[in-house]
């Protein structure tokens, strides 16, 4: 079997995905300069500078760039399940020979350039995936196969957590998206979505309110689903009623009396059981289907309590400084308040190149890493964010179209793991550095300071270009 | 696997999810940069460091063009306590260049660690010298601010001048153009004339990094500015008078105005007891400031606009002048006095020739003679009745400036008291008459009226029926004239020509025959009258109205001395060494002055 590429190494390369490529590197660069400058060193190209370290790497990318263009395509198909086994020794060693940073041992060091294996196992994962679902016999609404699905994101994911680096393993939940394209029963990603939305719902809102809420957004989908009004807004008056009754009578027989917040959980819950009994009798399917998710939410609500008390109070900080619960400028929600200010601070155009004062003089941490995003909205301005959160969503929405238009499922749903796992990182770093995400410590792709990221997130990419560049069927499962 | 209309469906969803979870991050993005300024200003706050440079506040200088107060150069320590040297530093050397106790240092440290970032002081009235020694140390994080500190030369006028005090959080709230670590004048000129005396703050931007290090100046000085010194001001204070009639005034307390009638420019206010202005300056400020605090004489209280005191005979003068308006009196008019007015509870008088006319009568300060005239005035046919004739009386009295403001300069002014007409009815029950209130004929009853107030009657007379609001300021660097009100003549309801018998009358007092003959100064036709109020808390409160010379006078002037006896043994002979020294620019009278400086008067009601 030989390729049918023919021509030059570029021939059916994506043009716009090379250059959305290319631009992104190119300001990440400049922001890096900035953030970095130091005027102390006296030559511009010393490679004292940062800026200077990550030419060499954005050439290296180049060159991996290439070599991955170089490579057949089917040794992609081919080489998935073995690479993907061998990207779980490399995170496997970490836990082994790992280096710590951040709290996290997710590192592997060679002399001074340290290795994430977990920016690797990303792709490795992505490419297992394709492999995977791409299988002829692969039937995503068959039980079996979703279970191997899940086992194929499981192993990694536990791996990652054990190396206390749980920001990066949640990447893996966005391959979700793919699940979805790949026609995943809608009704399952909801409960996800659910859980999802309630998790962060549960540190943004008091106990009671989300309690009421919930209480509200069954109502309002019972009389969606049923068309009755009145008896539903008696349902709900009832309920407040009798919770308030509850909390009277107990604070009169007790000393201690219950809160209302127990008093509404105790009632709603019992009307709820009653309601469910009163729903099989009769058979009433959508009530026992709302009535189970209300159920299902608060015990949900009421487990997060649970693991939130569990986890290290440098963790439970972090989280509720992204929920603004915390307003210590000085402790967890500092890094955040910074970054706010630094972008903040650019205003519509920005501060101009090297006159950031936040970013120079080091208010925001992590400036040319895990923030870099700071830099750019600090001298560039709003013109400098928009500009880059539109090439991002320019590229994402690329490698989804390349995705459509590959012939073979496995390409098409590599693409899509492509684009999820650049959508995950964008969302939760641009997310965290304007406050709409917890700190996670995770690179914003193409611009973070740092061979190994870039490198990985190249060969990620490249190799999606590499299978869109080809026409050739190569499916041995399917003919 | 699903079908491709399926397939197509999703993709389109999901382009949909990935281009509203940009717009969602771009519109956040665009409300941090744009929408809310809070970021701008945390960005601020962050990198700029706000140096206030502190003006030279005005200075002040008598009408003579002496320094009545002065501004000199000083500094204040200041601390950014995150920028201090983590591993501490060597606080005993601090302690020992501003010779402060280390616990009070602690305790600046303890309250500045609240605001880490912020500029705290840590000692004020820091010298230039140890400004010096400080710089050469080098403390991280320690730093000093210019700012000037008044000073006193001739250490007269306490109250006159009022102090300089740090602002208060009440005066913050009230005075929002003022910061934390300011200063403002508390009473007297000093807060009368804040305004033009404070100048106007500058400020130095200077950049800095997260450690504090100071990294150069911000945007190259665009939003620094100088500051503009305060305005100085020429008193009308005429410092030697001022000097002497704080020295005539020890041991007594009281007070002492002296006005020009001319102008209505006070030429002295001396509230006794005073204090050294000096003394609220510098370190020593707080521990001073306790000790006339709780000293009972209340050095602090500005007796000459705020205290109220009875005035006694010297308002026969305003009585007088009344019943000639009213036409209820002419100056000839007898009126026999034997040992006092024996209508009703009656008033006691002293020996002398009777009948007496209205001249004789204040010569001698007669009595029962302003008993009749008042109740003539009040037993007016013209009006009916007793409490209308009152209500006149009432007018005219406030006419001279008597229970109300002057609208002087200064703002702490007392309105003084004159009984209305509702009151009496009140306490009386609306039965009552001329001789229920007969004490008001001899200035004594619930009458009260501030020393200024006396002073600007004796203006007033010395004019012959105007005066001009009395004040303490003649010019404001920089501003053409004061405020219009200083010149407008201020006429009473009583018309000039009736002034003529009384100015005679308190000339004979001095110079023929009466109770002020001591306060004669041969040559300049002396006019005065003299007071003896009677009050509850003791000996009699003696008081002394004059002016000189009787043609054009130059100078009015009012003392008034706590439980000292007879008019004329202790307010007289104060006011007359002061008529001397201001209108001969010598004293003659070396025994006199000796012993009216020596003069102490016991005080059992403040000294308990």
């Amino acid at each position: 079997m030989t390729s049918n590429r023919t021509g030059s190494l570029f021939s059916g390369v994506d043009r716009w995905t090379v250059l959305f490529y290319a631009l992104i590197v190119l300001v990440g660069w400049f922001s890096i300069a900035a953030a970095t400058y130091d005027e102390t060193v006296p030559h511009v190209f010393s490679f004292a500078h940062f800026y200077m370290k990550q030419v060499v790497w954005i050439a290296v990318a180049a060159v991996v760039a290439i070599t991955v263009l170089l490579i057949d395509d089917r040794y992609y198909h081919m080489w998935a399940y073995p690479a993907y086994i061998i990207g779980l020794l490399l995170l496997l060693s970490t836990l082994a020979i790992g280096k710590e940073i951040n709290g996290a041992k997710a590192w592997i060091s060679f002399g001074s350039f340290n290795v994430q294996p977990v920016e690797f196992a990303k792709i490795a994962t992505a490419l297992a995936m394709a492999r995977l679902m791409s299988e002829y016999t692969f039937s995503i609404s068959r039980l079996g196969d979703l279970v191997k699905v899940a086992m194929l994101l499981a192993v990694p994911l536990l791996i990652i957590v054990l190396q206390n680096d749980t920001g990066s393993g949640l990447v893996l939940g966005s391959f979700l998206f793919v699940l979805y394209r790949e026609g995943l029963n809608k009704w399952l990603c909801l409960p996800f979505l659910m859980l999802a939305s309630l998790f962060i719902a549960s540190f943004l809102l008091s106990p009671l309110a989300l309690l009421l809420l919930l209480i509200g957004l069954y109502t309002f989908s019972e009389v969606m689903m049923s068309g009755e009004v009145r008896s539903r807004i008696i349902f709900v008056a009832s309920l407040l009623l009798g919770a308030m009754v509850l909390m009277v009578l107990t604070g009169l027989l007790f000393d201690e009396g219950l809160s209302f917040y127990a008093s509404l959980l105790i009632v709603s819950l019992t009307a709820a059981v009653g309601l469910a009994i009163y729903a099989l009798r009769f058979k009433i399917a959508h009530t026992f289907i709302t009535l189970a998710l209300y159920i299902g939410s608060v015990f949900f609500l009421l487990s997060v309590e649970q693991v939130f008390n569990a986890l290290e109070p440098h963790q439970q900080n972090r989280i509720l400084s992204f929920m603004g619960i915390v307003n210590d400028p000085a402790g967890a929600d500092y890094n955040v308040n910074q970054s706010k200010i630094a972008i903040g601070s650019g205003g519509l155009f920005g501060k101009g190149f090297l006159q950031g004062t936040q970013i120079k003089y080091g208010f925001v941490p992590e400036r040319h890493t895990d923030f870099i995003f700071c830099t750019v909205g600090e001298e560039w301005g709003f013109l400098g964010t928009f500009t880059i959160l539109t090439l991002f969503a320019c590229l994402i929405l690329r490698l989804m179209k390349m995705g459509e238009r590959q012939e073979e499922p496995f390409g098409r749903i590599y693409c899509y793991c492509v684009a999820s796992i650049l959508l995950f990182h964008v969302l939760v770093n641009v997310g965290m550095t304007i406050g709409l995400m917890p700190v996670m410590g995770i690179p914003l792709p193409f611009m973070s300071y740092g061979g190994s990221s870039l490198i990985a997130f190249t060969i990620l990419l490249f190799i999606a270009i590499r299978l869109d560049a080809s026409t050739r069927h190569f499916g041995l499962n399917k003919i | 696997m699903i079908d491709r209309n399926e397939g197509f469906v999703r993709m389109r969803t999901l382009q949909l999810i990935v281009l509203l979870i940009f717009t969602m991050l771009i519109g956040r993005v665009a409300y941090i940069q744009f929408f809310n300024a809070d970021y701008k200003r945390g960005a601020a706050r962050n990198v700029m460091r706000v140096d206030v440079q502190y003006p030279p506040r005005g200075e002040i200088f008598d009408r003579r063009g002496e320094y009545l107060a002065q501004s000199r150069e000083c500094y204040d320590l200041m601390v950014v306590y995150r920028d201090m040297d983590k591993e501490g530093f060597d606080t005993m050397r601090l302690c020992q260049i501003l010779d402060m106790q280390p616990r009070r240092l602690k305790q600046r440290l303890n309250d500045a660690r609240l605001y880490p970032r912020a500029p705290q002081r840590v000692a004020n009235y820091v010298s230039k010298e140890e400004k010096l020694r400080l710089d050469a140390e080098g403390f991280r994080g320690f730093y000093t601010v210019s700012r000037t500190v008044r000073h006193y030369p001739l250490h007269v006028g306490g109250n006159l001048l009022g102090h300089l005090s740090e602002v208060s959080q009440s005066y913050l709230d009230r005075h929002p153009e003022y910061s934390k670590g300011d200063y403002a004048g508390i009473g007297g000129l000093e807060s009368a004339y804040e305004v033009e005396l404070r100048g106007k703050k500058g400020v130095k931007i200077m950049e800095r990094d997260p450690r504090g290090a100071i990294k150069g100046s911000y945007m190259d000085g665009l939003y620094d500015s100088l500051p503009e010194s305060g305005r100085y001001l020429t008193s009308t204070i005429d410092a030697r008078l001022q000097r002497l009639g704080e020295e005539l005034m020890a041991g007594k307390v009281g007070a002492a105005v002296a006005i020009e009638p001319s102008t209505g420019e006070i030429l002295m206010m001396v509230s006794s007891p005073t204090f050294d202005p000096e003394e609220l300056v510098g370190r020593e400020r707080g521990n001073n400031y306790i000790r006339h605090l709780n000293n009972k004489r209340n050095p602090m209280f500005n007796r000459a606009v705020k205290g109220k005191y009875p005035p006694g005979s010297t308002f026969k003068l305003v009585q007088g002048l009344i019943g000639l308006q009213e036409g209820v009196l002419k100056p000839s008019d007898l009126h026999p006095c034997h040992g006092g007015y024996k209508i009703g509870r009656g008033v006691a008088c002293h020996a002398h020739a009777s009948p007496a006319d209205l001249r004789f009568a204040i010569a001698t300060s007669c009595n029962a003679y302003f008993c009749y005239v008042f109740r003539d005035i009040l037993e007016n046919p013209k009006y009916g009745s007793i409490k209308k004739g009152y209500e006149v009386w009432y007018d005219y009295v406030k006419s001279f400036g008597f229970g109300r403001q002057l609208e002087s300069d200064f703002l702490d002014e007392n309105r003084g008291y004159v009984p209305t007409r509702e009151f009496y009815d009140r306490v009386y029950r609306n039965s009552w008459n001329s001789l229920t209130v007969l004490s008001l004929s001899i200035g004594q009853g619930e009458l009260g009226c501030t020393p200024l107030q006396m002073a600007n009657l004796a203006a007033i007379i010395a004019n012959r029926g105007y005066y001009y609001i009395p004040h303490i300021v003649k010019a404001v660097e920089g501003a053409d004239s004061l405020d219009r009100r200083f010149y407008e003549k201020q006429y009473t309801k009583v018309d000039p020509k009736h002034f003529e018998p009384i100015v005679e009358g308190m000339w004979q007092g001095v110079n023929v025959g009466g109770t002020s003959t001591q306060a004669r100064l041969e040559g300049y036709d002396v006019c005065g009258k003299t007071g003896t109020a009677q009050n509850p808390r003791g000996k009699d409160h003696s008081t002394f109205l004059s002016f000189a010379p009787k043609d054009n006078p130059k100078i009015a002037i009012s003392v008034y001395v706590e439980n000292g006896g007879f008019g004329a043994s202790a307010a007289l002979p104060i006011a007359s060494l002061l008529e001397e020294l201001y209108l001969t620019d010598t004293i003659r009278r070396p025994e006199l002055l000796k012993r009216i400086k020596d003069m102490k008067i016991y005080y059992p009601a403040y000294d308990k």
